[in-house]
Formats: C-alpha cells, structure tokens, sequence
C-alpha cells in the first residue's frame, strides 16, 4: 500500500461499461510528482491523505473481483503532516546509526 | 490508473489469437514515453484517457482472456497539458 495526496476529482463521461459510475480521483503519491487515477468507494476530499492498494487486491478493494481497477484508496489517513513527518524520520535515521 | 494521451492509431494485421479485432492506439504519457493500449472506448488522436494496468486492463478489455497490460478505461473530459505537469 501506498500514501497519496487526493489533488481532485475526474470526470471521464466516455468509459467503458465495467467501470460503472464510480468516483475516480487523482492522486499524487508521496515524493513523487506523477500524477495517477484511483478509483474511490471511501468518499475523500481534495487534500486528504489516503491509503491506495495497487495491482489485483485494487479489483477486490472496488468492491467486486470483476472490477477493472488497477489503484483502489482504502482508507483516509486521520492524521498526516508531510511537514513535521520528513524531518523525524531523518532524526530518527540519524540517531539509529549513532547507536 | 494512469492519465494518457492518445497519439496515434496502431494497425497489425499479423497478432495473437487473443488480441482478436481489437483496437490498438499509440498513447503516451507526460514525460512522453510511449506506449502500445488496447482501446474498447473509441479514442481520438489527441484525446487524454485513463488507462488501466496490469490484471485489471485484461478485465477491462471485456473479456479476461484477452493478452493486454494496457487498457483505455474512459476519456476524460476536462484536462490539459497544464495540469497535467502542476
């Protein structure tokens, strides 16, 4: 599983049948600018911080093992500030090699 | 599922049994890299599209015996070369 940044909906009015009329988001993975579509059954809003599944747990985690999906979210992540978390993993690099 | 768009039309006379008569479209992606996806929508040169990966394009190929690791899900509406690299 991956942690992505939702950056808005999609709108895709020619699709292909399988699809039905499910949300589809982009969303930016964390540290890394492409851009890539999920498929959304939780309800997230603009800016959240999501779990995304990839490859055939993405069909299950649609909602149907039929479902063409290849990047499904989740869960909404309750807390997440990139701001304060990348500064103490470094710490946390830093003292675990003092050590 | 990735954002794409579509180049070119595709033809190959000679193919797999499984590939059938299906549609092929040229589609690239930002950074221009190409690639070869099935296309069950009907895609225009030009046009910016989902794609699906990996099992799901077989899946959404509509059949899962179909030999693709590319599918065209939808056409999107609304998109452009800007937000696509913002």
């Amino acid at each position: 599983m991956k942690i992505c940044q939702v950056e808005g909906t999609l709108v895709a009015t020619a699709r292909i049948p399988g699809l039905q009329n499910r949300r589809l988001l982009v969303v930016k993975e964390r540290g890394s600018s492409g851009k890539q579509v999920a498929v959304d059954p939780v309800g997230c809003k603009n800016g959240d911080w999501v779990i995304v599944v990839g490859s055939s747990a993405a069909r299950d985690a649609a909602g149907s093992k039929d479902y063409p999906s290849d990047l499904t979210i989740v869960g909404i992540i309750d807390y997440w500030d990139e701001t304060t978390t990348q500064p103490r993993r470094v710490a946390d690099a830093n003292t675990s090699s003092r050590a | 599922m990735q954002i794409h768009r579509v180049v070119r039309d595709l033809v190959t006379t000679k193919r797999n049994y499984w590939l059938a008569a299906k549609a092929l479209r040229v589609v690239e992606d930002e950074g221009g890299n190409l690639e070869v996806a099935l296309d069950p929508v009907g895609a225009k040169p030009g046009d910016y599209v989902i794609t699906i990966g990996i099992s799901a394009a077989r899946l959404a190929a509509g059949n899962p015996n179909i030999t693709t690791d590319l599918t065209i899900g939808g056409i999107i509406d609304h998109w452009s070369e800007e937000s696509w690299r913002n």
